[in-house]
């Protein structure tokens, strides 16, 4: 298992090159390029700000900051995890042919959708300066929610692209497992509305203590925050450690599958 | 001189192929509620294969058409974990195999140069200092910084053949005839082979052609249904290949 972070730190230049690749490309043929990073969340919050704001309003102190902190943490987890499904299976020519420490594939997915995530802070900076939505006294938490989020969804995408190259359908089963996810994390709705029943939901989701730590960073006021701090850490802990553990376990079967 | 580049002791590759693999994961948990076994037959696409390879020699690899000679240079790259024995290789292998593999078409010349030799190991640094000796070989100056889409399928294999010999590496496979752009530049390329082999390179050489074969071997290894039916001098196994 050692070994495989020394390969990975012996063919940085190639993960480098990856993330690079993947940010070039996507906006490569568009107008506006980069700029779409920070458009992107922008736009979408503008529409479900418009569609849900009527409803949440009035129970939800500072919405907007609400919606966008929510949507911007969602988007890096779910676009990350969703493109590393594909990270083995598509990159398969390679693998074949030549030896690469292979976890490199979804390492860069990750990584170029964490330089992404960063990115789009800087219009949810402006969007939270501009409603005069004050940034609370824990902001030093921000770089805490940020890697706690990214190592649980590198973790995540080490399972989910392993598991593709041996059953296909994986591709299918996660896309409605996000969605469902999605609805099940207070991205949009205020966690207030969640009847009491069914707060273990709730309370089993990685996603609800990393967005409220992210949300704690930003300007809320969030209440057992240590508690959802060690659960976090937690959370990301166990996922990484599964999918390292699960990836080297089944690594060298791969090939013989792609 | 007898120095080994590559050692294989009784190398052997199964693969399992399936007579009812579940190829959803709803079968594989359905067949194992039900307490099925899974029913494989095996396949062994290596047998056996006992061959140690000198530094500075030329191996050619001949046999028919899934006979393992893939297989065998994949054990060989590290890409393949094999089923049974060792594999021992001393240096840096730089394979040939299939010119290209990792281009992107999005990207222009420059881009996919650092890309396809990070992808071969290379650092930036070592990149730097080979990249004109990369472009002046390939012959593609002027087109480098427009995407390889436009490039024809020539000039991606010429840019692929290029990347892939600048790779200082101690032991190259190749793996069947190169077909690389027209006439001359693949002489251009039979040349920088042979440079190969006179600097001392350990080369793997796969090859359908006996010529070649008796021209550029040391030795050969002819496999058959993945087992080592002839190891030693080309021009007898060649001839013997021939007769069969």
């Amino acid at each position: 298992m050692l070994k495989e972070i020394r390969e990975i730190t012996k063919y940085r230049e190639l993960l480098r090159n990856l993330v690079l690749r993947d940010i070039k490309v996507r906006y490569k043929r568009s107008v506006l390029g980069f700029a779409w990073v920070m458009l992107n969340p922008l736009l979408i919050m503008l529409i479900l700000y418009i569609v849900f704001s009527g409803l949440f309003k009035i129970t939800t102190e500072n919405y907007i900051a609400y919606l966008l902190s929510g949507i911007i943490l969602w988007n890096f987890f779910s676009q990350s995890t969703s493109t590393a499904v594909n990270s083995l299976i598509g990159n398969s020519n390679l693998i074949k042919k030549l030896y690469l420490p292979k976890a490199i594939f979804p390492l860069s997915v990750v990584l170029s959708a964490t330089i992404n995530f960063i990115f789009s802070l800087i219009p949810l900076f402006l969007v939270i300066y501009f409603i005069g939505t004050s940034i609370g006294s824990h902001f030093y938490l921000l770089p805490v929610a940020l890697t706690l989020t990214v190592l649980f969804s590198f973790g995540i995408a080490l399972i989910l692209c392993t598991l593709t190259v041996f059953f296909h359908d994986t591709i299918y089963i996660y896309e409605v497992m996000v969605l469902a996810w999605m609805y099940t994390t207070p991205i949009f709705y205020p966690e207030s509305i969640i009847p009491e029943r069914f707060n273990f939901i709730l309370r089993l989701n990685p996603l609800y203590y990393f967005l409220s730590i992210f949300r704690a960073a930003l300007y809320m006021d969030v209440p057992f925050l240590s508690e959802k701090l060690l659960y976090g850490f937690l959370f990301s802990l166990i996922a990484l450690s599964v999918g390292w553990f699960f990836y080297n376990r089944y690594k060298d079967r791969v090939v013989y599958y792609l | 001189m007898n120095e080994p580049a590559i050692k294989i002791d009784g190398v052997s590759v199964k693969y399992r192929l399936a007579k009812e693999r579940p190829k959803t994961l709803q079968e594989y948990i359905i067949h194992r509620l039900k307490g099925r076994r899974m029913d494989y037959e095996d396949f062994w696409a290596l047998k056996d294969i006992n061959i140690e390879v000198y530094k500075g020699e030329t191996l050619g690899i001949i046999g028919h058409n899934g006979a393992g000679k893939s297989t065998l240079l994949k054990v060989i790259a590290g890409v393949l974990k094999p089923t049974g024995g060792n594999v021992t290789v001393y240096g840096k292998i730089a394979p040939l195999i299939e010119l290209g593999a990792g281009f992107d078409m999005e990207l222009t010349g420059e881009e996919n140069i650092y890309l396809n030799a990070s992808i071969l190991g290379l650092s930036r640094k070592e990149i730097n200092g080979k990249f004109n000796r990369i472009i002046d070989f390939s012959e593609l100056a002027e087109f480098i910084h427009s995407p390889l889409k436009n490039y024809s399928s020539g000039m991606v294999s010429r840019l692929g053949f290029s990347i892939a010999t600048e790779v200082e590496s101690d032991i190259l496979i190749i793996d069947e005839i190169l077909a690389v752009g027209d006439e001359r530049f693949k002489q251009k390329c039979m040349k920088r082979m042979t440079g190969f082999r006179e600097k001392g390179s350990t080369i793997l050489f796969v090859s359908h052609s006996m010529d070649e074969i008796k021209r550029l071997c040391d030795r050969v290894i002819w496999l058959d249904h993945g087992r080592q039916k002839m190891f030693g001098d080309p021009y007898t196994a060649s001839s013997e290949y021939l007769s069969t």
